[in-house]
């Protein structure tokens, strides 16, 4: 078996606030392996970012603070490195592209200019041969006409343009980690069909791993490998892209699943998961899903009354749920082979044995194959010869 | 070239786009420097010329100020043989100053070195000019200003060539008590001061304390207010408690009581005044920088230089200062202003530089014996004083827009 590339083991972090302290992270554990993307996916606020920061160890502190926890990365834990061997980490072996391409560049600096200085940083080469390089690196993700962009400033840029400056920045470097904060969320449809195969096109040719932070489901089908869906800063399932989506085990990633449109489905209202993301400030007690579970409300109306609870749900209402979800925070097992989820009512959950989120998996499937992908799973060219 | 051989049309356009390249290639400027293009796009505007060209008539007056201005003959003739008094009384600072502007010119202007570089040549340039001037150059130690128009009038010179203004800025005309106190006339352009010196002459004398004290002083509180306002900016917390209560105990400190302390305790020196001026007015900038940084550090383009692995001097100063300084550049052209006037208000109270004159203590000068109000000397140095904060500002505000890749070009 290889080593993984990254791997996190019961990484915690806390925020300190003046209201007390809040836990974004709790508990996670994953690793991706080399040349494999793994997707973090979850609703805003559910702690993906936060892991993902952690990793770059880009969190500021105060108020952040990691209470315990391992960061390996290629067999070497981050977190008690010094600030100074930190620096060699960012950029060079692991980087990173933001959600806003608009807003992170440098509005003072051309394209070249700010290449060039992460070039320079990290490998011994003159500023003639960093501006080589750098306009190397925008043609890799295709950018016509790149020596003339060298020159540009990001104002004088399109938003999918920039964030392919973005992506030419982060890999210019050659990392073998790269970890992409919602690459396409802030860019329209088509751009990001295309900034998804350019990555995919160049994890092909690098052999790097891609650590996806997501809430876009489509995008996890036609891109992850392995997918680990968090939810209120705890992992709750973690499987191959083709488990998951066949077969999902958590009740929190079904409705995942139910509230993203589909094209031969009947009309009808689009399903939601009701209520809200719990407050990291406030979380419920056991479960953390518990108010929002279709399932547990299901069970609870079947079961014997001594096994259930009345609890409120947020919004002034109160459901009836079993009582071991609000008691008893349910840990990520493998409730079925190379298959983790974190329900009390998942199947084979009370037998199955606690799971590290471990797999060395690539996906099977051709993008958008996957039963139950987002509309987005259609290609733009198919799109235009189908004439839609 | 990378040759390509897959066939999608993005890398047929970008073939394409390879055929025209080499042409392009030739007029493809070096990687250029920030701060080069800043300074080429900042006088590129006419009102920054303008600024720039009263600037640069006040450094051409302070540098050649002897030249210009002096009773000393430039070159006369006499007994037969010709001589240059002006060289003759020549002080170490007048010498220093028309050799390192050359200098200066030359390194700035012709060299291709780096920005680290030309500053370490000018500072070696400095210090090497300034320690040969005070060594050999050594003028008598009393003038007599009027000696010259006495062998004049005793027919003794048979030829000579005078500066333009043919008074120093001390000569109080001891020989001619008339002239004290008299209008602008076709001897004395802008007239003279109740000792009898010249008023233009001392104009264009005063215009090297009145660059020296605004621009150094202003220079030690921007570099003071920016590492201090950054640091508690980036840094925030205990760094920003700390560094809030500096500000508040230096801005309890009265200026003006502490400069005549100073003054009273050390004598009166330009640069303490200058040092005294720059470590008492930062916290302006300060707060500027603070303000500007705290916004800053949550963009993303600061944690993309983060995550790229940039130092911390890199992300604070080459990354966010060129996108917070706008305001302290905004708030310095004025400082330079303050500065100014803080040198115009010592000695306004008696607490200025003797010898010298400034634009300030002649002002202090209009109110005539008696308290009659003297308009020739009110005028001419107001407007100089005037005309200077202007040119700053112009320029200042044409640096602020260059500093703005949004507005054009």
């Amino acid at each position: 078996m290889t080593q993984p590339l990254l791997e996190i083991r019961g990484l915690n972090v806390a925020f300190n606030t003046e209201r007390g302290q809040i836990r974004p992270v709790r508990d996670v554990s994953f690793s991706v392996f080399p040349g494999q993307t793994v997707a973090l996916v979850g609703e805003s606020g559910c702690g993906k970012s936060v892991t993902a920061l952690s990793v770059l160890r880009l969190i500021p502190q105060p108020p952040g603070q990691f209470l315990g926890g391992q960061i390996l990365f290629a067999g070497r834990d981050l977190l008690p490195l010094d600030e100074r061997d930190m620096r060699s980490v960012r950029g060079r072996d692991i980087a990173m592209i933001f959600q806003e391409p608009m807003t992170s560049l440098n509005p003072v600096f051309t394209i070249g200019e700010q290449i060039a200085e992460a070039v320079l940083l990290h490998q011994k080469v003159s500023p003639r041969e960093a501006y080589d390089l750098a306009e190397k690196s925008l043609r890799d993700v295709g950018i016509a006409d790149a020596r003339r962009r060298l020159s540009e400033y990001p104002h004088q840029m399109s938003g999918g343009m920039r964030q392919r400056v973005m992506i030419a920045m982060a890999l210019s470097c050659r990392p073998k980690l790269l970890i992409a904060d919602e690459p396409t969320t802030a860019l329209d449809v088509t751009i990001q069909a295309q900034i998804l195969e350019l990555l995919r096109k160049l994890q092909n040719e690098t052999g790097m791993a891609i650590l996806l932070i997501t809430h876009d489901l489509g995008v996890v089908a036609e891109n992850a490998d392995v997918v680990n869906v968090m939810y209120a800063s705890r992992i709750v399932e973690s499987a191959s892209v083709e488990d998951l989506f066949d077969r999902p085990q958590h009740p929190y990633t079904e409705g995942l699943f139910r509230s993203v449109p589909k094209l031969n489905a009947p009309d009808g209202r689009l399903a939601t998961i009701p209520g809200q993301v719990p407050n990291p400030a406030k979380f419920p007690t056991g479960c953390k899903f518990h108010p929002r579970c279709p399932r547990t409300r299901e069970l609870a109306t079947r079961s014997e009354p001594a096994k259930t609870i009345d609890v409120p749900v947020g919004g002034g209402d109160r459901a009836r749920v079993m009582r071991v979800c609000v008691e008893d925070e349910p840990l990520l097992r493998g409730v079925l082979p190379a298959h983790g989820a974190a329900c009390h009512f998942a199947e084979n959950y009370d037998r199955a044995p606690e799971m590290l989120p471990m797999l060395d998996h690539r996906r099977q499937v051709v993008a958008g194959a996957i039963e139950g992908a987002a509309p987005r799973g259609i290609k733009l060219e198919e799109a235009i010869k189908t004439g839609r | 070239m990378t040759a390509t051989d897959t066939v999608s049309p993005d890398n047929s356009l970008l073939a394409s786009a390879e055929a025209h390249v080499p042409a392009v290639e030739e007029d493809l400027p070096p990687p250029q420097r920030f701060w080069t293009k800043v300074w080429r796009d900042t006088f590129h505007e006419a009102r920054a010329k303008v600024g720039a060209v009263w600037i640069a008539v006040l450094i051409v007056f302070a540098v050649f100020g002897p030249v210009i201005a002096n009773s000393h003959p430039l070159a006369m003739k006499s007994g037969g043989h010709w001589s240059s008094p002006m060289l003759r009384y020549l002080t170490p600072v007048d010498v220093i100053l028309p050799i390192f502007t050359l200098a200066a010119a030359i390194v700035l202007f012709f060299t291709r070195w780096s920005g680290g570089v030309k500053v370490a040549a000018l500072a070696g340039i400095l210090a090497v000019v300034s320690a040969l001037a005070f060594v050999l150059v050594h003028p008598p130690p009393a003038v007599v200003y009027e000696q010259w128009r006495d062998l004049a009038r005793a027919g003794k010179i048979e030829s000579a060539v005078h500066a333009p203004v043919p008074y120093s800025a001390n000569d109080r005309l001891r020989d001619q008590p008339e002239k004290r106190l008299t209008g602008p006339s076709r001897e004395h352009w802008l007239g003279t001061e109740a000792n009898g010196a010249d008023v233009l002459s001392r104009l264009i004398h005063a215009s090297r304390i009145a660059l020296s004290i605004g621009l150094i002083s202003t220079g030690i509180a921007v570099v003071i207010g920016v590492v201090v306002g950054g640091l508690m900016g980036y840094f925030v917390g205990k760094v920003d408690m700390l560094g809030m209560r500096l500000i508040e105990i230096f801005e309890a400190i009265p200026t003006l009581f502490l400069m005549i302390t100073i003054v009273a305790f050390f004598g009166r020196n330009l640069y303490l005044l200058m040092a005294i001026i720059g470590l008492t007015t930062w916290t302006g900038d300060a707060r500027f920088i603070r303000a500007e940084f705290l916004t800053l550090r949550n963009q993303d383009f600061v944690q993309a230089a983060k995550a790229a692995g940039l130092p911390l001097h890199s992300i604070l100063f080459r990354h966010m200062l060129p996108n917070g300084i706008a305001p302290v550049l905004i708030s310095a052209s004025f400082g330079v202003a303050s500065a100014i006037l803080y040198e115009s208000t010592l000695s306004f109270l008696g607490l200025g530089l003797v010898d010298e004159p400034s634009w300030g203590q002649m002002l202090n000068q209009a109110l005539g014996v008696g308290g009659a109000f003297v308009w020739w000397i009110a005028v001419f140095p107001g407007l100089a004083i005037f005309l200077t904060v202007f040119a700053y500002n112009l320029v200042g505000e044409a640096l602020r827009d260059a500093l703005d890749p949004k507005l054009g070009h």
